[in-house]
């Protein structure tokens, strides 16, 4: 079953929210003006037809520019807004952390404010009594928790809040921007939670900014932009179509051009410019971008003798031959490799540029790089591969993004992600 | 009636913020929790000492009399002025978290309803200092105090509703309820508002009949006129589910507006 089920959602909001505070003064020199309004007119749409299906047990990552419309949706799942047209179901009692510390009395102790706190949350009393030594200790506040939380720091005053709304137990989980709460510490201790929070199948729905922490953790990623989806589905990919736009909307606004960044809420750029590649898959699906003056015609991955296998032992040498095109004559261009591991991480990067490789120049109209490594040296799992054709400063002429993916087998269980050549020695005697 | 049966679906909350409430008031203050007993006496004091000593008024046990409609008018003026603005003011709660707006007025009224509870002990050690010892009649005080709750119940959800888009209206209604103090029989009895006014006043002051009914039953000790009761009651009831069906409808707004 599905936790969270939007479908067709539209959130308009009025659009002067002055008007919204009819003051004597205005409502009089309206009067006057004979300029009595009946109905307010113009809305701004924060929302346009939101579709998207949180699937229970999953982690389902936002991301989006300020004022694209994020934490709306968030009020709208959460039900402290209702929409203007479309639907949100919900199954499961649902947690919402968009902001630390509702309810909060500066002059009550911690302790006094966990049980308020708690039950505005939803707890019932009996249960943040039950859960009041745990909030305690994981708030790690000692024994302040005894003192007004006036006297706290800000540190403290969120470390308590946020313990409180992770000790709520909810079957969906809502969290808007608010992990990096506290130092290095207890930052660390708070993600903890959350993969814990994972790990018993709870549904998580989270808005980031931090997109290291989207690709590794969420399942699922949704691109808000201007208020709509702009693209959802695999974090990885979604992950790099919005960084593309971002760059793009800035080297626009370097440019001196209409930019969207110049003010909040617009949308991005379109990364489907006039360039469409000649071969292989079409752009904007978040796998391949560039400005395709030149172009990677063909990405072949195989063994030593020239055969693609698909799986490779750690052991063995795999070779990437890598065909290209170009349409004009290049001076400046290079190619990039960069491994990543199924989760996204990087695992090795390089290009002839940082490894001063000479390329013909002007590249030739066609022709194929063949770029062997002698020994995989990876540990047994599934890897990926981006492939990109590109300019020294990093401007794309073609860029692959996770097209092309391997899988590497090994007759050791070892761990992690790189396997060195190594020995094992010993010697008797003492140390 | 939606309203009304998730209150009592969030009593637990109501109950929670109506404790928050009572002991955040008076929190870090010396006298604490005495300020709660304070407060009227003082102006029971000044009231007794304007109207009985400076005016002579010919109501014996002036103080004693005076207490009795004092303590409901405080319960209700208190609920409604506070109340007013008890949605437009707690932005906190209503867009940070799914909270359930009808639970803030009701917890206003709770809490002072609570505060005239705590100081009817008061009221009886005054009415003994003053050889009043109550009778039987003083048990038709729930009553009375039930129709009081209505009354302040509906009175408070309309405006706290209003209030978030005509934010006039909690000054407005802090003057009208000090111009309402003089117009309700709590510094002199009923009987002394000449005889062609007083329906006026019983008609357009529900405060008025309940305010007496609560002279009939502690200060005359007989019982109060059951009719105007019985209007009082009826017309809550009626504002009621208009305040409630007002408050419903604008409460999806609240977390946007305010």
């Amino acid at each position: 079953m599905d936790a969270i089920v939007v479908s067709h959602l539209s959130k308009r909001f009025k659009k002067s929210a002055k008007r919204e505070y009819t003051s004597f003064k205005s409502e009089l020199v309206r009067l006057l003006k004979g300029k009595r309004q009946k109905k307010e007119e113009g809305y701004i749409e924060a929302l346009r037809d939101i579709s998207f299906v949180v699937p229970k047990g999953k982690t389902v990552g936002i991301v989006g520019r300020n004022g694209s419309g994020k934490s709306t949706l968030l009020k709208l799942v959460t039900g402290i807004y209702s929409p203007s047209e479309g639907s949100i179901t919900v199954n499961g009692r649902i947690s919402a952390l968009l902001d630390l510390g509702a309810g909060f009395h500066p002059d009550f102790t911690g302790r006094e404010n966990i049980l308020i706190n708690g039950i505005i949350l939803g707890m019932s009393r009996e249960e943040v009594e039950r859960r009041t030594p745990e909030i305690i200790e994981f708030s790690e506040l000692g024994d302040f928790v005894d003192e007004p939380v006036r006297t706290y720091s800000s540190g403290m005053f969120m470390r308590l809040a946020f313990a409180v709304a992770v000790h709520v137990d909810p079957e969906i989980l809502i969290i808007d921007e608010i992990l990096a709460v506290g130092d290095e510490h207890f930052t660390r201790k708070s993600k903890a939670k959350m993969e814990e929070f994972r790990a018993r199948g709870k549904t998580l729905l989270l808005v980031t900014h931090d997109l290291v922490t989207l690709q590794s953790w969420c399942d699922l990623a949704i691109w808000i932009d201007g208020g709509r989806v702009r693209q959802q589905g695999d974090p990885h990919h979604v992950v790099q179509a919005y960084k593309k736009a971002v760059a793009l909307a800035e080297t626009q606004q370097e440019a001196g051009e209409q930019s969207a960044l110049s003010a909040p809420g617009v949308a991005l750029p379109d990364l489907q410019g006039p360039a469409r590649p000649s071969f292989g898959p079409q752009v904007g699906s978040g796998q391949r971008w560039g400005d395709f003056r030149a172009e990677l015609t063909s990405v072949r991955l195989c063994n030593d003798q020239g055969t693609e296998v698909g799986t490779y032992d750690s052991e063995a040498p795999l070779v990437v031959e890598i065909g290209f095109a170009a349409k004009e004559e290049l001076e400046d261009v290079g190619f990039l490799l960069k491994l990543r591991s199924a989760a996204g991480e990087r695992v090795y990067e390089t290009s002839t540029f940082t490894e001063e490789v000479a390329v013909p120049r002007p590249l030739p109209r066609s022709g194929t790089v063949r770029f062997s490594i002698s020994r995989l040296g990876l540990v047994a799992g599934s890897y990926l591969l981006d492939v990109s054709l590109q300019a020294r400063g990093g401007h794309e002429y073609d860029y692959h993004s996770g097209l092309y993916g391997f899988t590497v087998q090994s007759r050791i269980g070892d761990k992690g992600i790189v396997r060195p050549p190594h020995a094992w020695a010993f010697q008797p005697g003492q140390a | 009636m939606r309203n009304l049966r998730e209150l009592y679906q969030y009593r637990l909350l109501l109950w929670s913020l109506t404790q928050r409430e009572l002991q955040a008031r008076y929190r870090s203050s010396v006298l604490g929790f005495l300020w709660t007993f304070l407060n009227p006496t003082l102006h029971m004091l000044v009231y007794a000492t304007v109207f009985q000593v400076y005016l002579r008024s010919g109501v014996p046990n002036y103080a004693y009399f005076m207490f009795v409609g004092l303590l409901p008018w405080i319960w209700f003026s208190t609920s409604v002025v506070s109340g007013a603005s008890s949605i437009s003011d707690r932005r906190d709660l209503l867009t940070k978290v799914r909270f359930p707006a009808q639970v803030l007025p009701a917890t206003i009224v709770t809490t002072n309803l609570v505060n005239y509870l705590l100081a009817l002990p008061l009221m009886m050690a005054l009415g003994g200092f003053f050889g009043v010892i109550p009778s039987w009649h003083a048990l038709l005080f729930p009553l009375i105090a039930f129709v009081q709750l209505i009354l302040t119940l509906s009175i408070t959800y309309l405006l706290s509703a209003l209030n978030v888009t005509f934010r006039d209206l909690q000054h407005i209604v802090a003057s009208l309820m000090m111009l309402a103090f003089f117009l309700t029989p709590v510094l002199y009895p009923l009987s002394s508002i000449p005889e062609e006014f007083r329906t006026w006043v019983l008609v357009l002051n529900p405060m008025a009949a309940l305010v007496s009914g609560y002279h009939a039953i502690f200060y005359e000790q007989q019982l109060p006129d059951l009719q105007a009761l019985g209007i009082v009651l009826t017309l809550s009831l009626a504002l009621l589910w208009v305040a409630a069906t007002i408050f419903e409808s604008r409460r999806e707004d609240f977390a946007e507006a305010i």
